[in-house]
C-alpha cells in the first residue's frame, strides 16, 4: 500500500521515534500501520487541538480527555497485557 | 442506531457483524482489511465522523457493548464482543 502522508505527518512520526526512544518505548516497527497512528494523531491534533489517541473517542475537551491524550494513561497497562498500546 | 451503519457485501454470512470503528484508528483499519480480506459480509460505522446525537447515540451503545471503550470494537451475533483487533482472536471467532 503506497500512501502519500504530509510533510508535517513525516515530522511526527521523527519527533515521535525520537521521543519513544529516548524514554526506552520503540514504535511499532511496522512503518506503514505506525504512520497510519501518527497520521490519526496529526488529524486528532488539528482536530481537537490536542493529540487524542487515533483510536480512543474523545469527548472534544481537554480536560474530560487528558487521560487519552497520547501517550494515554492506558499505555503501560496495554503494553503489559498485550505487548503493544491500542 | 441501525441508520448509521454502512453496509459491506461479502460472501461469507453465517455471523451477523457490526464492526465500531474510528477513521483515525489503525487498528480498524486492519479490522476492515481482514473482514474485506476474508469476504465477510459486515456493517460498520466510524463513530469519530458522526455528529452531535447521532454520534452520542453510537457510542453509548459502543460503552454498552465494551465498558473499555476501545477501538475497533467488534460484535459477533449481537452477543460476543471482541474488542482491540488480533488477528488470532477474529480468525478463531470467525473463521
Amino acid at each position: 500500500m503506497n500512501e502519500e502522508y504530509s510533510q508535517e505527518v513525516l515530522d511526527l512520526y521523527e519527533k515521535l521515534n525520537e521521543q519513544a526512544e529516548s524514554y526506552g518505548y520503540h514504535l511499532n516497527p511496522d512503518k506503514e500501520t505506525t504512520l497510519f497512528l501518527v497520521d490519526g494523531l496529526y488529524r486528532n491534533g488539528e482536530r481537537y487541538g490536542y493529540m487524542l489517541c487515533p483510536c480512543r473517542m474523545g469527548e472534544g475537551d481537554r480536560d474530560k480527555d487528558l487521560d487519552i491524550i497520547c501517550p494515554c494513561d492506558y499505555r503501560d497497562a496495554d503494553l503489559e497485557e498485550f505487548d503493544q498500546c491500542y | 442506531m441501525e441508520e448509521y451503519l454502512e453496509i459491506v457485501e461479502g460472501d461469507k454470512k453465517e455471523h451477523e457483524l457490526m464492526l465500531f470503528a474510528l477513521s483515525t484508528c489503525g487498528w480498524c483499519r486492519k479490522a476492515r482489511n481482514f473482514l474485506d480480506g476474508n469476504s465477510f459480509a459486515y456493517r460498520y460505522v466510524y463513530v469519530d465522523l458522526l455528529e452531535g446525537d447521532a454520534q452520542k447515540e453510537v457510542f453509548e451503545e459502543v460503552k454498552r457493548r465494551n465498558p473499555r471503550k476501545t477501538f475497533p470494537t467488534l460484535v459477533v451475533d449481537d452477543d460476543e464482543v471482541i474488542a482491540g483487533f488480533n488477528e488470532d482472536r477474529y480468525s478463531e471467532a470467525l473463521l
